[in-house]
C-alpha cells in the first residue's frame, strides 16, 4: 500500500487485549487519514450518553498518508476523544475534541506499521504502551506514576534502550484528571486542547511509546521530489514563512498589539503596556537555537535558555504566541523569564497553556473584581502580573493540592458555574474552551471561525487571517464579496470561514502542519500534489475541498446527535457584549449574526436550528449519517 | 591526490528535521524510511543538539580493510568509497570496523548499504535547508570536522543565520 500503513491496533487497557486489523477502508477512502479518519472512528464508536472519563470514551491516535515522508511538516499526528473540556447542548453535554501534535511521534507510529491506535477501557494500575514493528506490548508504569513528561520519557527511552523511541506522555496534570491537561512529547510538543491528557490519565496510560523500522512507500518518487523542491522554494520566498522561521508565532505578539486584539488581563483590554518586554525581540536574548518537527524546513521553534537572576538555568523550546500571551499579557505579567520558566513548567506537568492560562486570568479578574478573596485562594494573592504566586498556583493545580488549585482544575468553564456570582461572564470561551488569545471584537472573521469550531474554542480549525492573503479581486471569486478580505468586513467571512475550514481540515487529515500549508502553499492544489504523488491517486483539488466539508460534516454530526444547536454556535458574554476598550477597533463588539447566517447558508446547515440537510449529507456520500440524524430528528431535508 | 567532493556537515546549523533522512531513503528505495536512510541524526531533545551521523569516506578505510570480499573499494577517481554490490556477503563486518556505523541492512537483500553521494549530487544536501550539510571540496577536512562537531555544543542563536542558509537563492535543483 502506498501512504497508508494499512492497519490499526485496538487497544483494550481493561481486559489487556490488543486487536490488529485492517484501517477501516471506508474511513480512509472518505476521510483521508489522521483528523478525518479520527472523526470517522469516533463518530462510529461513541453513544451519545458518552462520560469523557469512563471507560466506553476511546482515545484515538491517527496518522495520514502523507505522514512521515518527505512532505514539509508531515509530521503531525491528531489525537481525538470526546472532550471532557469542552461542551454542548448549552453547557450539559460533552463536545467532540480533538489535539494536533507535532514533533517526531507520527512519522515513527506509522514506520511501526500503524494509522491508528485506539485505546479503549480503563486500567486499574498505571501502565505504559510499548508499539514495536507492528507488536503491541501494555507495560507496567508504577515506576513511571507521579514524573514529569520529561523524566518519563528519558526514564522510558533508557529502559528500552533506544534513543530512537518516541514517546508521548503524560504529567501529573492528567494522572490527577486535570480537565485542562495535555499529551506531551519532545520537551515542548503538545496536544494540548480539548483535556484529551485527562482521557488519557483516566485510562491510567501514563505513556505510549512506539519504535518502527519500516516505512512509507512512495508511489512517484521523482516527482514528489521535484514537488517537495518546488514548496521549500515557495515557502523560502514567502514573507510570512520567513517570520515563522526567524521567530515563529512569536511574532503575532507584535502584530496583534498593533491591531489592537493581544488578549490582556483576561480580555479586558485588547493592548498591553508591557508587550515589547514580552516580544520577540525580547526573547532574542534568550533564544539559542532554531528547532524543528519532523520534516519541517520551516523550523518554526527555538531552544532558550535563562543563565542568570530568578529562573537562571531554565532551558526549553518555544515559547509560541498561545504561551506567551496567556502567561504574558492576559495575566498582565511583563516578566518573559517567568513565561520562559512557566512554560516549562506546564510542558514538564502535562497541562495546556492556554486553557490553564485561561483558569488563571479569569481568577485574577475575579479577584480584581472582589468575587473571590485570599479566604478563596488557599491564601494566593491573585494580582495582575503575579507570577511567583501564578507558579505556585500551577503546582497546585496540576496535582490538585487545596480546595482552590482543585477549583481551577476543571477548568474556567465549570469553575464559574460553581463559584456563581457573576463570575461566569468572566470566563471567555466557545463552548467552555479559551478560543486563542486574538481578539474577535476586533478580529470579526475570527469571532465566526471560533463560534463554529467543532472541539470548541479554536483558533486553528479555520484560518481567517487567509483575509489578509488574498486579492479584492481574488476576494469577489471565491467569497463573492470584496468585503471578505476587509480585516472588519463582514459579507464574504461566511465562504471564507467555510473555504478556509475545508482547507484545515484536509492539512489535518494528511497530517501536514497548518504552518506549512499556510500562506504560500495554502491552495487545496498543493495539498492534492502532495496526497497524488505519495499515493498515486489523482485527487484534484475540488475533491479535496469536498473531503474537507466531508469531515466538517462528520464532527458537526457527532456534536449535533451529543445535543448541539444554534444556540451553541455562539460567542461568550464580553465578544458580543462588552465594546473593546483601545486599539483600532475600539468601540466595538463581535457582529457574529449576519457572518453565521452566511455560513450557514454556505454550508447548507438550517438557519433556525443549525441542523444539517439531509440532501447535503446524502452529497457527502454520509448517508447512514443522515439516516441515525433522521432517527433522532436532528436533520432537515 | 586531488581535492575530494565530500559532504560537510555543520551540526550547528542543524535544526534535527531529518529531512536528509527522507530525501535519502526515498532515492535510494522509493520509501521514506530512517532505518533504510544512509544517513541518521543523532538527537538530544532535551539540549536541542542534533549531530548528522554519515559516511566520512575515510581516505584510509576501516570498512575496506575489513571487508573479506573486497566488496569495498575506493574509487581512484572521486576518492569515494563504494561497495560492488554483488561481492557482499551481508557479513556487516564493515559496520563493526566503520568508526560512525555508516552501513544499513535493506532486509530485502541482505547485502549492505552505504552513503555513494548520490553518485555526485547527494540528495541530502538537496534538502537540507539549514545549510548543514555542503557538497563542498575537501580543504583541511579532518580539521574542520572536529571544529564542526564541538561547534554543536556552542549554544548561540544567530537571527539572520537561523533562516534561509542553504545557498541556493534560486530554490533547490533538482
Ligand atoms: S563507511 Fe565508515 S569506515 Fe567506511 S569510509 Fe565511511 S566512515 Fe569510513
Ligand atoms: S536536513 Fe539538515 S537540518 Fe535537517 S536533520 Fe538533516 S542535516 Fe539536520
Amino acid at each position: 500500500m502506498y501512504g497508508w500503513a494499512g492497519q490499526r491496533a485496538v487497544i483494550d487497557v481493561t481486559e489487556k487485549k490488543i486487536i490488529i486489523e485492517e484501517t477501516d477502508p471506508r474511513g480512509i477512502e472518505l476521510f483521508l487519514g489522521g483528523r478525518g479518519l479520527n472523526s470517522y472512528t469516533l463518530y462510529q464508536m461513541v453513544k451519545p450518553d458518552i462520560d469523557p472519563l469512563g471507560p466506553d470514551n476511546p482515545l484515538i491516535f491517527g496518522v495520514g498518508p502523507v505522514n512521515g515522508t518527505l512532505i514539509p511538516g508531515s509530521g503531525r499526528m491528531t489525537v481525538t476523544a470526546v472532550s471532557p473540556l469542552t461542551v454542548v447542548a448549552n453547557g450539559t453535554k460533552p463536545c467532540f475534541g480533538d489535539a494536533n501534535i507535532g514533533g517526531f511521534f507520527g512519522p515513527e507510529m506509522k514506520y511501526a506499521g500503524f494509522d491508528q491506535l485506539i485505546f479503549i477501557g480503563q486500567s486499574e494500575e498505571p501502565i505504559y504502551i510499548f508499539i514495536n514493528d507492528g507488536q503491541v506490548e501494555i507495560k507496567d508504569a508504577k515506576h513511571l506514576w507521579g514524573l514529569d513528561t520529561w523524566e518519563t520519557e528519558k526514564t522510558i527511552k533508557k529502559e528500552l534502550k533506544d534513543n530512537n523511541v518516541q514517546v508521548v506522555s503524560i504529567g501529573p496534570a492528567g494522572e490527577n484528571l486535570v480537565r485542562t491537561a495535555a499529551i506531551m512529547h519532545h520537551i515542548s510538543r503538545a496536544a494540548a486542547k480539548c483535556g484529551l491528557g485527562t482521557v488519557m490519565g483516566s485510562k491510567k496510560i501514563k505513556a505510549v511509546a512506539v519504535r518502527g523500522t519500516g516505512g512509507v512507500k512512495v508511489k512517484h518518487p521523482e516527482e514528489l521530489e521535484k514537488i517537495v523542491a518546488e514548496a521549500i522554494s515557495i515557502l523560502q520566498n514567502d514573507p510570512s514563512s520567513v517570520t515563522y522561521s526567524r521567530v515563529g508565532t512569536s511574532s503575532l505578539l507584535a502584530a496583534h498589539q498593533k491591531a489592537g486584539r493581544l488578549a490582556t488581563r483576561n480580555y479586558q483590554n485588547s493592548q498591553f503596556e508591557h508587550w515589547e518586554d514580552i516580544s520577540s525581540e525580547a526573547l532574542q536574548k534568550y533564544w539559542k537555537r532554531p528547532a524543528a518537527c519532523f520534516a519541517c524546513p520551516l523550523h518554526c521553534a527555538h531552544y532558550y535558555e535563562i543563565n542568570e537572576g530568578e529562573f537562571a538555568g531554565t532551558v526549553g523550546e518555544g515559547p509560541e504566541y498561545v504561551t506567551l500571551a496567556s502567561f504574558g499579557s492576559k495575566i498582565g505579567n511583563r516578566n518573559l523569564e517567568s513565561i520562559l520558566y512557566l512554560n516549562n513548567l506546564c510542558n514538564k506537568l502535562g497541562l495546556d497553556t492556554l486553557n490553564t492560562g485561561s483558569s488563571i486570568a479569569w481568577a485574577m479578574e475575579c479577584w480584581q473584581k472582589g468575587i473571590i478573596g485570599p479566604e478563596d485562594t488557599d491564601g494566593l494573592n491573585l494580582e495582575w502580573g503575579n507570577y511567583r504566586e501564578v507558579i505556585t498556583l500551577i503546582n497546585r493545580i496540576a496535582r490538585r493540592e487545596g480546595e482552590f488549585a482543585s477549583l481551577l482544575a476543571e477548568g474556567a468553564y465549570f469553575a464559574a458555574k460553581k463559584v456563581g456570582k457573576g463570575s461566569e461572564l468572566l470566563v471567555n470561551h466557545v463552548k467552555g474552551q479559551d478560543p486563542g488569545l486574538s481578539d474577535p471584537r476586533t478580529a470579526q472573521a475570527w469571532g465566526l471561525g471560533y463560534a463554529v469550531a467543532s472541539r470548541g474554542g479554536c483558533h486553528l480549525r479555520a484560518l481567517p487571517s487567509s483575509e489578509t492573503f488574498f486579492s479584492p479581486e481574488e476576494a469577489v471569486e471565491m467569497f463573492g464579496y470584496e468585503e471578505a478580505v476587509e480585516p472588519l468586513g463582514i459579507k464574504g467571512k461566511g465562504r471564507l470561514i467555510k473555504w478556509s475550514e475545508e482547507q484545515r481540515a484536509i492539512a489535518d487529515s494528511l497530517e501536514v502542519c497548518k504552518f506549512i500549508v499556510r500562506t504560500g502553499l495554502i491552495y487545496a492544489k498543493y495539498e492534492a500534489m502532495f496526497f497524488n504523488a505519495v499515493t498515486g491517486q489523482d485527487m484534484t483539488p475540488e475533491e479535496v475541498i469536498i473531503t474537507g466539508e466531508r469531515i466538517i460534516a462528520i464532527e458537526r454530526a457527532f456534536n449535533v446527535r451529543q445535543g448541539l444547536t444554534k444556540e451553541d454556535d455562539t460567542l461568550s458574554h464580553r465578544f458580543l457584549n462588552v465594546p473593546i476598550s483601545e486599539g483600532p477597533a475600539k468601540g466595538r463588539v463581535n457582529n457574529l449574526k449576519p457572518m453565521l447566517e452566511e455560513y450557514y447558508e454556505a454550508r447548507g446547515w438550517d438557519l433556525k436550528t443549525g441542523y444539517q440537510s439531509k440532501s447535503k449529507l446524502v452529497e457527502l456520500k454520509l448517508e447512514w449519517v443522515a439516516e441515525e440524524l433522521e432517527k433522532l430528528g436532528k436533520v432537515v431535508e | 591526490m586531488k581535492s575530494r567532493m565530500l559532504i560537510n556537515v555543520e551540526p550547528s546549523k542543524c535544526t534535527g528535521c531529518r529531512m536528509c533522512e527522507m530525501a535519502c531513503s526515498l532515492i535510494h528505495t522509493g520509501q521514506c524510511s530512517p532505518s533504510l536512510a544512509r544517513i541518521n541524526v543523532v538527537k538530544n531533545e532535551e539540549q536541542g543538539i542534533n549531530i548528522p551521523i554519515l559516511c566520512m569516506q575515510c581516505s584510509d578505510a576501516p570498512c575496506i580493510t575489513a571487508c573479506p570480499k573486497e566488496a569495498l573499494y575506493q574509487d581512484p577517481d572521486s576518492g569515494w568509497v563504494l561497495i560492488k554490490e554483488d561481492l557482499c556477503i551481508g557479513c556487516k563486518l564493515c559496520h563493526m570496523a566503520c568508526p560512525v556505523g555508516a552501513f544499513r541492512f535493506p532486509k530485502e537483500t541482505k547485502k549492505v548499504v552505504k552513503c555513494d553521494l548520490c553518485g555526485g549530487d547527494p540528495n541530502c544536501v538537496k534538502f537540507c535547508e539549514p545549510g548543514a550539510l555542503q557538497f563542498t571540496a575537501e580543504v583541511n577536512f579532518h580539521q574542520r570536522k572536529s571544529l564542526n562537531i564541538l561547534s554543536a555544543f556552542e549554544l548561540k542563536f544567530d537571527n539572520e543565520k537561523a533562516v534561509k542558509h542553504n545557498p541556493t537563492p534560486e530554490g533547490i535543483r533538482i
